[in-house]
């Protein structure tokens, strides 16, 4: 049990790091629901950080330690599909990846996405996307959204074998990638209530407020160390739990970060959304919590456990 | 980072079961019914504790020159985790070995320690902790009880509340004011409950019997060199105090064990077929392991030899949410167990209505968790004093 990084762990971390800071990655405050930027979703791709999974010597576990500080930013990059689902087809070439529930449904980042992947239920299958295919769909959800374009594309199918393992990597991505958000959403408030004063003192200095986003720290901390342990089992419970953990408490916790910033944190100049509306992208994937928490009931007592 | 046991950990978890199997009596679950501070189960304890320590399992994480193995900080808590998964059959004595004990190693006199420490480490002794009283509860720091100094020692009058298992306590850590105000005034004394002039009233109450009680103190002497530390110093010591106390329970442990039995059952009747109920189960069940994870990392950061941060204060919030999780799961869901038919669920109910109150409120937890790991501004001077 050790829950700090290791060295190799500390020295990928602090690359990425490194990375992030020669990019220019402030959101655009004009008016944007969302913020994807081609630039770290390039340099990403380019420097293997969402590779990690497959390198000799690295794991699950380190990809999922790459994805959660890149969904701290207040930009988006496809990154969680593709560094803790894409190594389930042993295919990086064929990313940005997107996720979706049937053919014609809108997926995160089909725009930008050179590979589809559909849990159809009893099969995945796989669609090589041509963009143009690919028509945007307008949200308010902060990711970029798209569906095709036709209802009937090449398809091929990987086999009802593959259906329970995309599951599962995809609520994995989901959990670590919802933790990172919320820190990095926990962060931008914390830092307001600090400097923003009303009655004559800073937001942050009265109870009602310091107990709520006290709780949010304890959710978010709970919401990274599932996921972290879920990508190191790589288990059908543990990545369930982790995801429905976080999926139940992201309206909690979106509500408190929002009401504390008042309206300022309802304009499109305010950065906030860019991670809250990430959140809200995420609350209604798969189905919702409901079937993450069945999920994790079901795999941890397939049998009657002794009374 | 990684988060699976080696297997010197998991050898020693299963030492501990086997422990256990060997030594629980058959009729273990009617005993452990009334808790931790019940008659039954602290005379228990007082078997069991004895039986432990010859088998190097009371006070393994101790160091040798106090009767310890040395042991890694992580077999200490695997062995909490199991124990008070089982019910806790250490009884008051888990508060011994938590933090009474190494409080006393790292601050009382050599004379102090000849005395008080050998009962603890036979497993013989009970102690109670004379910490709140009735206008000095979550605000410990405003607390009344005098300790008037006289010639050789303090004449102690006052009143403390809350107290868990001083009914059958042979010490109490109590903490007194002498003259003055504020922290600097407070002292501790190391004192026997069977000092002249003190009086136990238990506290009928929802939580398990032998739990909270009233202890009056009128005129009781307690000598010098029965006070632990200097004058000015009992902040210091309480604050290192509280800092092992408040993790020292493996509270998700007992929770999830009572979920998984409650699943069991669920299954056993059909009604787990429900998907709302899987549903319910699985929220329950991913709190719980969030609390276990949380509780990890502060052992973790201990086991490393890390001063104690504000995390533990974070941790202590999520082991309350799990505590409440699976208990309105099986109040809603198996209300049976509440009506006779589960003693186990029962004793889970009292303790976890109680998981938000006992060792520091859980607001006094958020309260820190914002000061000290958000960093958030103070709210002046109507704050903590703490």
């Amino acid at each position: 049990m050790d829950f700090e990084p290791n060295e190799d762990q500390a020295a990928v971390l602090g690359g990425l790091d490194q990375l992030i800071g020669t990019l220019d990655l402030e959101p655009p405050r004009e008016g944007a629901f969302a913020a994807f930027s081609p630039a770290l979703d390039q340099e990403l791709e380019e420097s293997g950080f969402l590779q990690i999974a497959l390198q000799e010597g690295f794991s699950l576990l380190d990809a999922a330690l790459v994805v959660e500080r890149i969904a701290r930013l207040p930009v988006s990059a496809e990154c969680a599909a593709s560094a803790l689902v894409l190594p389930l087809i042993n295919a990086p070439e064929r990313r940005p990846l997107a996720l979706g529930t049937g053919l014609g449904s809108p997926a995160r980042f089909l725009p930008q996405a050179r590979t589809l992947l559909v849990d159809c239920g009893d099969d995945v299958l796989l669609v090589e996307v041509e963009p143009d295919k690919v028509q945007p769909v307008e949200t308010l959800l902060a990711y970029p959204y798209g569906r095709l374009r036709t209802e009937n594309p090449e398809v091929r199918a990987l086999g009802s074998s593959m259906v329970a393992p995309l599951r599962r990597r995809w609520r994995l991505a989901l959990a670590v990638e919802a933790a990172g958000l919320m820190q990095g959403a926990l962060d931008e408030v914390v830092e307001h209530v600090k400097t923003r004063q009303q009655f004559g003192r800073p937001l942050g200095s009265f109870q009602a407020v310091q107990h709520r986003l006290a709780m949010a720290a304890s959710t978010t901390a709970s919401a990274r160390w599932l996921a972290f342990r879920a990508a190191w089992s790589d288990g059908e419970a543990d990545c369930a739990m982790a995801a429905a953990y976080v999926q139940d408490a992201m309206p909690r916790v979106t509500y408190d970060l929002h009401q504390f910033c008042g309206a300022m944190g309802l304009t499109l100049e305010f950065k906030l959304h860019y991670w809250t509306y990430r959140l809200k992208a995420l609350l209604g994937e798969l189905g919702g919590s409901s079937p993450q928490a069945r999920a994790a009931a079901m795999s941890t007592w397939k049998h009657a456990v002794q009374a | 980072m990684e988060f699976g046991w080696n297997e010197a950990e998991a050898s020693y978890r299963q030492r501990v079961q086997a422990l256990l199997a060997e030594e629980l009596p058959e009729n273990w679950d009617e005993i452990a019914l009334h808790g931790p501070g019940s008659l039954a189960q602290t005379e228990f304890s007082k078997r069991f504790c004895p039986r432990l320590a010859e088998r190097g399992m009371l006070i393994p994480h101790w160091p040798r020159e106090f009767g310890g193995d040395d042991g890694a900080p992580w077999d200490h808590f695997v062995l909490g985790e199991e124990l008070w998964s089982a019910g806790e059959p250490r009884g008051p004595q888990y508060m011994n070995v938590n933090w009474i004990g190494p409080v006393l190693m790292r601050y009382a006199t050599s004379a102090q320690q000849e005395r008080f420490l050998p009962p603890i480490v036979k497993g013989s002794t009970i102690w109670c902790q004379g910490f709140s009283e009735p206008s000095a509860g979550s605000d410990l720091a405003s607390l009344r009880t005098r300790a008037e100094r006289v010639e050789g020692g303090y004449v102690v009058n006052g009143a403390k509340v809350w107290t868990s298992y001083a009914g059958l306590a042979d010490n109490c850590f109590l903490l007194a004011r002498t003259a003055g105000e504020g922290k600097g005034a407070i002292v501790i004394l190391l004192t026997p409950m069977s000092s002249p002039g003190i009086q136990v009233k238990q506290i009928p109450a929802l939580i398990g019997e032998g739990d909270i009680h009233e202890v009056f103190f009128t005129d009781v002497f307690v000598p010098d060199e029965n006070r632990l530390g200097a004058e000015g110093q009992a902040w210091e010591i309480i604050t290192y105090a509280l800092q092992n106390e408040r993790i020292g329970i493996a509270r998700y442990a007992f929770s999830r064990r009572v979920l998984d039995r409650a699943v069991a059952k669920l299954q056993n009747d059909g009604r787990f077929d429900d998907p709302v109920v899987q549903d319910r189960a699985g929220r329950a069940l991913a709190m719980c392991e969030a609390a276990r994870l949380m509780v990890y990392k502060v052992v973790d950061e201990r086991a490393k030899g890390h001063p104690p941060s504000a995390f533990g204060n974070l941790a202590r919030w999520a082991v309350i949410q799990a505590d409440h999780a699976v208990n309105d799961f099986l109040t809603e869901y198996m209300q049976e167990g509440l009506l006779g038919e589960d003693p186990m669920q029962q004793a889970h109910h009292q303790r976890a209505i109680a998981a938000g109150i006992a060792s520091g409120a859980a607001e006094i937890q958020l309260n820190l968790a914002a000061r000290r790991f958000l960093e958030l501004p103070s709210e002046g001077p109507r704050g903590l004093r703490t």
